[in-house]
This record gives C-alpha cells, sequence and structure tokens, in this order.
C-alpha cells in the first residue's frame, strides 16, 4: 500500500550467487528476500540497543554462542 | 510515514445493510483515543454483564488485558511489523498488529516457508456478540483485517501464507469462516491453538469474499 522507490544494487559475482541461492530456497523473489534482510536487520539492532543479546543456541548441547553485530 | 485508508465495507447488523468503512495501515492516536475512551469502557460494561450472568472466568474475553497503547508503542517505526485499524462511522471498529520476520510455516506442504504472523487481531467489544453484545453492531471486522494479513503476505511475497494463535472464543472463526488448518493446542503457547492458511486456502478466503 505504501509508495515504493527503485534502487540499483551493484553485487560482487560471490554476494548474487548467495542472494539467488537464498532466493531458490527460501522461495522469495530478489526484491522480497532483501527487504526480509532489512527487516532483520532493524529488529536484531533494535534489540541490541534496548540492552538485549542475540544469540544462536545448539538444539542438542544447549550451548549459547553470541552474534557479534556490526 | 503517509498512512493509506482503503475503501472497504462492513455490515451494519440493526440496519442490516452494507455501510461504507475505511481500512487504514497504521494504529494512530486517534485508534489509540478509540480503545481508550470507548473500548475500555465498553469491555468493562461486558465484563460486569458475564460476571453478572455467572459466566465462568475462563470464557471472559482473553485480550481484556491487551494495552493497545503499549503494542503501538513497542512497534513504532519497526519495518518488521505492519499494522492496520479499521474505522467506521468515525469510530476504531478493529486493530492488527502484524509479524514478517521470525516464524516459519509448520504444515507439511510448506514447512519452513516464510510467512506472516498475526501478533494481536482484536474487534471492538460492541462488535462481538459473546460479550452479550446481541445483536453486535458491525460484521465483518475479522474477515476484513484477515484479508489484509493475506494482502500483506502477497505485499512481501509469501504468497498468502499466514499464522497465528487464536484466543480460544476465535477457534470457530479461524477454522470455519477463513479455512485455516487447525494445527492444534500449542504447549509452547499457553496451549493456544495455532492456526496457519496455505496459498490455496487463502485464494479460496479472498475468493468467497470479505463475508459477515
Amino acid at each position: 500500500m505504501s509508495t515504493k522507490r527503485t534502487m540499483t544494487l551493484n553485487l560482487t559475482d560471490a554476494e548474487m550467487q548467495v542472494l539467488e541461492e537464498l532466493c531458490d530456497k527460501k522461495d522469495l523473489s530478489k526484491t522480497a528476500l532483501l527487504r526480509q534482510a532489512l527487516r532483520l536487520y532493524q529488529v536484531v539492532e533494535s534489540r541490541l540497543e534496548r540492552g538485549e543479546k542475540f544469540f544462536f543456541e545448539d538444539d542438542k548441547t544447549k550451548e549459547k554462542a553470541e552474534v557479534m553485530m556490526l | 510515514m503517509s498512512i493509506t485508508k482503503a475503501p472497504v465495507a462492513l455490515y451494519n447488523v440493526e440496519r442490516q445493510a452494507g455501510e461504507a468503512a475505511e481500512l487504514w495501515n497504521a494504529i494512530t492516536d486517534q485508534q489509540l483515543a478509540d480503545w481508550e475512551a470507548l473500548w475500555q469502557p465498553s469491555l468493562l460494561l461486558a465484563i460486569q454483564r458475564l460476571h453478572g450472568a455467572k459466566v465462568p472466568l475462563r470464557q471472559w474475553p482473553q485480550s481484556r488485558h491487551w494495552d493497545w497503547r503499549r503494542k503501538a508503542a513497542s512497534i513504532r517505526g519497526m519495518l518488521a511489523n505492519p499494522a492496520f485499524s479499521l474505522m467506521c462511522a468515525g469510530v476504531t471498529q478493529g486493530m492488527m498488529i502484524l509479524e514478517t520476520t521470525r516464524r516459519r510455516c509448520r504444515i507439511e506442504v510448506q514447512k519452513g516457508k516464510n510467512l506472516v504472523y498475526v501478533e494481536y487481531v482484536e474487534n471492538a467489544p460492541w462488535n462481538r456478540k459473546e460479550l452479550l453484545f446481541d445483536p453486535p453492531r458491525y460484521r465483518g471486522v475479522g474477515s476484513i483485517l484477515m484479508r489484509a494479513a493475506i494482502e500483506t503476505s502477497h505485499s512481501e511475497g509469501f504468497k498468502g501464507r499466514i499464522g497465528l494463535h487464536a484466543l480460544p472464543q476465535s477457534n470457530p472463526f479461524y477454522a470455519r469462516t477463513c479455512g485455516m488448518t487447525d494445527l492444534g493446542a500449542d504447549s509452547n503457547y499457553l496451549g493456544m491453538h495455532y492456526f496457519e492458511m496455505t496459498f490455496e486456502q487463502s485464494e479460496e478466503f479472498i475468493a468467497r469474499g470479505a463475508r459477515p
């Protein structure tokens, strides 16, 4: 429903390959995948700013690894 | 952010006729003021009626503790949380908050794929028969908001896939009216039933139209 603006994105071959693989895997268009990435990045940033930590947890060992964000 | 107001129609039960309404892609101070000044007193009246009618506590609306002002503040500016409100006769008739990043599909045919998750959706108290507003003022609020969730799913590239945990009173609405799959009680979510909609189910729902 919102107005959309167009931008050009320059990617290396390797980046484009990853993008295409992820699109394939997630059944999403390139635009949809990049919009998802932006939403996720904003969620993570906003929660880190609130003082929360971002972890991955091993389902079996319950070992946690903190994800460091730039 | 500019607010889009899409024309829709609700069914006015008293007049037995359609009535022009607007679907807003936001929850603004106007809706929050309605929630505080109009929804809250009606909800209190409903709870007093339920209490007076000796309706067991477990059948009272679980959403009675929801604080929309706090919910709206927590998602302000977040791309992952589109919000909608439904306006009719100058008054907020429904509100909904979605989540578009964290959840994945559970139905086998679409397992692991992205979906739009309905975090919160609520109808104004006077539109809810189970709150002893009989007849309710308007019908069709839930269907219009579910259609908005499906359209959001399409615009996100998720092909109409949506999911939600339902409050017990709403299970029949999601199963029968919306045609979603009931995946049963979710022990990780207070035992609430988890419902999910496939692309095909969303197409069927849209084709049937927003019916009251």
